[in-house]
């Protein structure tokens, strides 16, 4: 039988009862926290679990792309996730744009700066997942070619690495590209050159999968990490640094918006 | 095309609610940075100097010290350029180079331990924090982009290896292996089979690098030292360019 959330709460420890409810009334500024941390929570369950899924099933199923158990474990997972993408992708960029403010002249001050404080939240979301994607994934998967010859393009780490990953923080960026064009009205009027580098550049790693695996058509080496042919990845990471220009544009905002708000206590 | 400008109109610090919303965006900024960094520096980081830092048998005194300090003066000299120019934070080397720690370790100790069974020995990350913090140290004395390029990016590159040696110096000890002398290093090369060898081993210490006796190290530095100073200022330019606050028409 499934607890309701009363129950839930009340079995929670004394420590976790207070800093929830605090959540539970935020300020009007900070009213999109508690969706931004489930995001933070429900990635870090999937990208936990993709890795313990590696632990469990990398070596006794994914050595061999010939072995009739590597299409069961890993090609099938493989398909999972493009069918995941896909409609994520879909309902997400869907919702975002179906849901977009249509009067963006007449937004107050205060619904500005909380826009504002969602679209940092985006942003965050999409570093974290850039997180896995370039750092975490990323150097494991030298580790998995020091330990198994590579036989196809879709080995145990890629393809959570490219097929997953990769599309994964690509259109957590562009969720907070699309947020910042359809609800901000200075993302609305002209299109923001660091936020489209921070997002489009990291995309271009995405596409450098391609150039990286014909190269390794070529080489049977397992492998030179700091080889040439990598450096797509490298470029496109640089583009990240777009940032800094994004967090300029949002405290210039800021400071406009919190001049023209009353002072509270 | 736009362009946006800091207000000058208040810079009496906040009070209230209008504080605890600084602070607040704050935090936001804090835990967006970590991640990115530590994302983007490491992929970065991995795929340019990436095996030096990997193993330890490719911790050799010829490359290893130039190629590292090289290819890690750069996202700290361009985020350098944000957080001082911009918000006069003395800690964009340091901020860096702790995230670009704490992506490694992690991956060190979960994919390479305890996915794939390398001894941890074998995996130690070497280090930048020393020279990152006098990065910033020259940089907020300073205030000189001059300054710190040439003073800063050689102390970045001549640091590398003299803060590195308590770490690694254990496995630089001679053995005799196969009536040969090898190092702990090259023997954990050995013992420990990966896919990409032989090509992989890093046996280097031959021809002239030999006669050249104890002096390749520092040679090595002193030219990574040469190359940080250059390399410093064009991140800098970099970081001031993909700082940028433009808004377009179209793209």
């Amino acid at each position: 039988m499934a607890l309701s959330s009363e129950q839930l709460k009340a079995a929670l420890p004394e420590q976790l009862k207070a800093p929830l409810e605090q959540l539970g009334n935020a300020p009007w500024y900070l009213k999109d926290l508690p969706t931004y941390l489930k995001a933070f929570g429900i990635l870090t369950v999937i990208y936990i679990g993709l890795r313990l899924y590696q632990g469990e099933f990398a070596v006794s199923a994914g050595l061999d792309s010939y072995e009739p158990a590597f299409e069961q474990y890993w090609m099938r997972l493989f398909y999972i996730e493009l069918v995941v993408i896909a409609l994520f992708t879909t309902g997400l960029w869907g919702y975002l744009w179906v849901s977009r403010d249509r009067n963006l002249d007449s937004i107050s001050p205060k619904e500005e700066i909380c826009r504002y404080f969602t679209l940092t939240m985006w942003i965050s979301v999409y570093t974290f997942a850039v997180y896995w994607a370039g750092s975490y994934f990323a150097e494991q998967d030298n580790s998995w070619h020091q330990v198994a010859i590579r036989d196809t393009p879709f080995t145990a780490n890629h393809i959570i690495e490219f097929y997953f990953n990769f599309p994964l923080y690509v259109i957590l960026g562009g969720s907070a590209w699309v947020y910042a064009r359809t609800r901000l009205p200075l993302y609305a009027k002209g299109i923001s050159l660091p936020l489209t580098l921070a997002v489009f550049g990291p995309f271009m790693i995405l596409v450098s999968v391609g150039f990286n695996e014909w190269g390794h058509t070529f080489w049977f080496r397992e492998e030179f990490f700091a080889a040439p042919i990598h450096w797509g990845f490298v470029i496109g990471v640089w583009f990240a640094l777009g940032v800094g220009g994004i967090l300029l544009q949002g405290v210039t905002r800021l400071i406009e918006l919190l001049d023209d708000l009353e002072d509270a206590p | 095309m736009m362009s946006a400008n800091i207000s000058n109109r208040s810079f009496r610090p906040y009070t209230g609610e209008k504080a605890r919303i600084s602070r607040a965006y704050d935090y936001l900024i804090l835990v967006l940075a970590l991640f990115l960094f530590i994302g983007a520096f490491h992929l970065h980081f991995a795929l340019t100097v990436g095996d030096w830092d990997f193993w330890v048998d490719w911790k050799d005194r010829q490359y290893w010290p130039l190629v590292t300090p090289l290819m890690g003066i750069t996202f700290p000299a361009a985020v350098q350029y944000v957080m001082w120019n911009k918000f006069r934070l003395p800690m964009g080397a340091t901020l860096c180079v702790a995230a670009l720690l704490i992506g490694t370790w992690i991956t060190r100790v979960f994919a390479y331990h305890y996915w794939n069974f390398f001894p941890i020995n074998m995996v130690l990350p070497a280090t930048m924090l020393p020279g990152a913090l006098v990065l910033d140290f020259i940089l907020m004395l300073s205030n000189s982009l001059t300054i710190t390029a040439i003073f800063g990016g050689a102390a970045f590159a001549l640091l590398f290896y003299p803060t590195n040696w308590p770490i690694f110096g254990l496995f630089h000890v001679p053995v005799e292996q196969g009536n040969g002398q090898v190092t702990v290093a090259d023997l954990f090369g050995f013992q420990y089979i990966r896919t990409g060898m032989p090509e992989y081993l890093r046996i280097i210490e031959r021809g002239t690098l030999r006669t050249y006796g104890q002096y390749a190290t520092p040679l090595s530095a002193f030219a990574s030292a040469l190359l940080c100073s250059l390399m410093y200022t064009l991140w800098w330019y970099i970081g001031k360019w993909f700082s940028t606050v433009r808004y377009l028409n179209k793209i």
